[in-house]
């Protein structure tokens, strides 16, 4: 497979990744905060910067009023936003398009009419009336797309790079969905006592992550901190949690560089170091420093993503690869 | 003009007698040929017709199969126009265009490998030796170069026109990268899909082999001492307005798409860029014009090509399809002395007909132009796409004279031709909400290889949708429809 192709399919499985997280944070947390148990979470003011924050264009000015309506257009639909759904599929799109020879007719067709009907959604009745209308589609449009990847391609290398795109961004998203409401709790804990937050954030965070069910059927028990954090970091059954995520990128970094030596620093090496770390991680080692945890996690799966980039992307690397060799072969 | 029927479909048919119309006989009957499926038509409504169209145009849609529109404030995405009436060509009538097209291809191509070696056509004063010396097209860097098995234009369009008196015409050949190949089998699909009752009633020839008699013509011309040649297919990329012919013909081959930054050349030989490094490539479709595929040889700013391309080619390590320098072939200018060409190289006389051309170059031909520009095409000898064209009976006297003093400017640049009466063809007009006569013509596909040839059965027919406009380029506005060659 071309360097740029894989670069690409990586890509368009992050952006249909990077869609369906926005979609669901946006549509839960905002239908969640309009009958929210306290003053604090029901405020727009909090919901909205929330949004931002995982938006990944976060406000820190305290005194800057958002409005809803700029919000929602901004992380919806606005085209000129990098970060709005509407330019990450768009992005899936172009990725997917420039290597559209290699991906199925099918997907192609799938991601094509997906595009067209985001973009031609109508941002009025968007802010209006369609956040729940609009969200849901983003949903089903991306579970519509996995499952074009998992059924018409073949599961050979151009399958596993995108599968890697998709559980790397997963594992980037709901670290930073954790973190997102983990501050949000904090934020009302300092206002209220540990006991008023009770389990609404934790349960908002579940859904967020589309988790909830799950970790109800798992827990039998109303979820609290501790378990909440302990099923979305560390449960390996839970195919959203960072554990899963973390296997499933050892899983298809492992097809890619079958019968390859792995040196150390390589994307490979890092990735099958940190799954071996977390196979021995109990909750009680993160729970006293889940800040750091957390900062520590996200800065290993961005160092990730450049070795990534360096061992099977890059174009010019290739060159310098073989360059390096024919050094290597004149001093021998 | 006379209305030719009451069918709701039909309401606004009025066919003009001094074409040949494919589906109306003078006397207002139906073509044998055509009966079963204008029934058919007759039976839809036009809401019914409609809903068929719209469906089949969403799925042109949805595959992606568009252009881009460019507007004052954004970028549209429209679909190439297409038709759902087919065009049917009987068995008979094929299989002469058939043999016609594959006897230009094979003559063009010796005709290409004299050029490039010893010229004895000119010697011979078959053609003129300022024809070539002055053509822009002629690439003198492949002067003596043997190219692999010998084949420059592997793949050739034809252009054939049906004129009044029945019989086909050649208009033009396109030997560089004539395209439009993916829309034969997509114009397949939708109709399929749309009329699949009637498709029973005729039994058509197939077109979906094309894609592997291409592959196969490929891996034919491969570098000496290769075994299991690997082809690619390089595009200028995705922006490209043939972009999905580039991408449906890799995917149709199982071929990858390569743009020239993912090649590289190494130790004489071309690789391809991939995740576990460089890998070898033997055998380039290559959808770049000639002056861009080497900036080191050719245009020094292109960024579309690979440097050092050419001298691998020139080793013979690597092969490209079609060869360089094959445009001094399809030349307008050239195309006037193919039934000579032919006759040179194959000992046979031509079985299409050419149109009968004047050339600027000549005198007393020119002056023959220069006098009746309002009853002739004239058309520059070295442009493609349908640009440059001036049809003498749609200009004003002030056009004329313009007309006159570009000729005479540069007489070598032009050719003129009488104006051919294109046949038409019931194509369905949304604003009239009915199917009306349009000009069309037909371009056929030729593959050559080593010891191997294939003509594609039927090709790509190509309608002029403005009323009465006779050039059918889709860069001015054209269509297509699918093509049946009945078995």
């Amino acid at each position: 497979m071309l360097a740029r192709v894989a670069n690409n399919l990586f890509w368009m499985g992050r952006y249909i990744e990077r869609s369906e997280h926005l979609a669901r944070y946006l549509n839960v947390n905002y239908f969640s905060s309009l009958d929210a148990p306290n003053e604090i979470s029901g405020s727009r003011q909090f919901v909205l910067r929330s949004i931002m924050y995982m938006a990944g264009n976060e406000i820190i000015d305290s005194k800057v009023e958002l409005k809803e309506e700029d919000v929602l257009y901004n992380v919806g639909l606005n085209m000129d936003k990098p970060y709005s759904i509407l330019a990450s599929i768009n992005n899936a799109h172009n990725n997917a398009k420039s290597s559209r020879d290699i991906i199925s007719t099918e997907l192609f067709e799938s991601i094509n009419k997906i595009n067209h009907s985001v973009k031609d959604y109508s941002a009025s009745d968007f802010v209006k009336n369609g956040l729940y209308d609009f969200t849901l589609m983003i949903t089903k449009s991306t579970s519509e797309l996995r499952s074009k990847i998992g059924s018409t391609l073949l599961h050979d290398e151009v399958y596993a790079i995108i599968m890697l795109g998709i559980y790397f961004e997963r594992a980037l998203q709901v670290t930073r969905i954790i973190n997102a409401k983990y501050s949000d709790a904090s934020v009302e804990k300092a206002a209220y006592g540990e006991l008023s937050v009770n389990n609404y954030q934790w349960t908002t965070l579940l859904k967020c992550v589309s988790t909830y069910d799950m970790m109800r059927r798992f827990y039998k028990k109303t979820p609290t901190r501790n378990s909440t954090l302990e099923f979305l970091i560390l449960n390996s059954k839970c195919p959203r949690s960072i554990k899963s995520c973390l296997n499933q990128i050892h899983k298809y970094i492992t097809i890619l560089s079958k019968n390859r030596a792995i040196p150390t620093n390589s994307a490979a090496f890092l990735i099958g170091k940190i799954n071996a770390e977390f196979d021995y991680k109990l909750i009680e080692d993160i729970d006293d420093n889940l800040e750091d945890f957390i900062s520590e996690l996200i800065s290993n799966l961005i160092l990730i993503g450049e070795k990534l980039e360096e061992d099977y992307f890059k174009i010019t690397d290739t060159i310098a690869k073989i360059e390096n060799k024919k050094t290597q072969a004149q001093t021998q | 003009m006379k209305k030719s029927t009451q069918l709701p479909l039909f309401s606004s048919y009025e066919y003009d007698s001094r074409f040949y119309d494919e589906l109306f006989k003078n006397n207002n009957e139906v073509r044998e040929i055509y009966k079963t499926l204008f029934k058919l038509f007759g039976e839809y409504s036009v809401s019914e017709f409609n809903r068929l169209n719209n469906q089949a145009k969403e799925s042109f849609f949805n595959l992606g199969i568009t252009f881009q529109v460019y507007g004052s404030s954004e970028v549209k995405e429209q679909i190439f126009p297409f038709d759902l009436f087919p065009r049917i060509i009987a068995k008979k009538e094929w299989e002469t265009i058939e043999k016609g097209v594959l006897q230009r291809s094979k003559a063009l191509n010796l005709f290409l490998w004299d050029l490039y070696h010893s010229q004895k056509i000119i010697k011979d004063g078959i053609v003129p030796l300022d024809l070539i010396s002055t053509s822009v097209n002629f690439l003198p860097q492949m002067k003596n170069l043997d190219v692999p098995e010998g084949i420059y234009n592997h793949i050739s369009g034809t252009d054939l026109i049906k004129h009044s008196d029945g019989n086909h015409y050649v208009l033009e050949d396109n030997i560089r990268c004539p395209s439009g190949v993916s829309y034969v089998l997509g114009n397949r699909n939708a109709v399929k899909h749309a009329l699949f009752g009637v498709f029973n009633k005729y039994k058509a020839q197939t077109v979906v082999d094309y894609g592997s008699n291409l592959l196969e013509i490929m891996e034919s011309v491969k570098p000496k001492g290769v075994d299991n040649p690997v082809c690619v297919i390089l595009t200028p990329g995705v922006y490209n307005s043939a972009y999905y012919e580039h991408s449906f013909l890799a995917k149709q081959m199982g071929l990858e798409l390569v743009e020239g930054r993912d090649l590289v050349i190494e130790n004489d030989f071309v690789y391809k860029r991939t995740i576990f490094g460089l890998e070898k490539v033997d055998v380039i479709y290559r959808r770049i014009d000639d002056l861009y595929i080497d900036p080191l040889v050719f245009k020094s700013d292109s960024l579309l090509g690979v440097p050092g391309l050419f001298s691998v080619y020139k080793k013979g390590h690597v092969s490209l399809v079609n060869a360089p320098g094959t445009g001094v072939a399809d030349d307008k200018a050239i195309y006037t002395y193919m039934p000579q060409i032919i006759k040179y190289y194959l000992d046979e006389d031509p079985i299409l007909n050419n149109v009968h051309t004047y050339h600027c170059s000549r005198k007393n031909e020119l002056q023959h132009v220069l006098e009746n520009v309002d009853k002739l095409v004239v058309k520059p000898v070295d442009e493609s796409g349908g640009y440059g064209i001036s049809i003498g009976n749609k200009l004003s006297k002030e056009e004329i004279e313009k007309v006159k003093e570009t000729i005479t400017a540069n007489p070598r640049k032009y050719i003129a031709q009488p104006i051919m009466a294109l046949s038409t063809h019931p194509t369905y007009i949304e604003e009239s909400q009915s199917f009306e006569p349009r000009h069309l013509d037909l371009r056929t596909f030729t593959l050559l290889g080593k010891d191997k040839d294939f003509v594609l059965k039927g090709g790509l027919s190509r309608v002029a949708l403005r009323k009465g406009n006779l050039v059918v380029n889709s860069s001015q506005g054209g269509g297509s429809k699918d093509t049946w060659v009945l078995k």
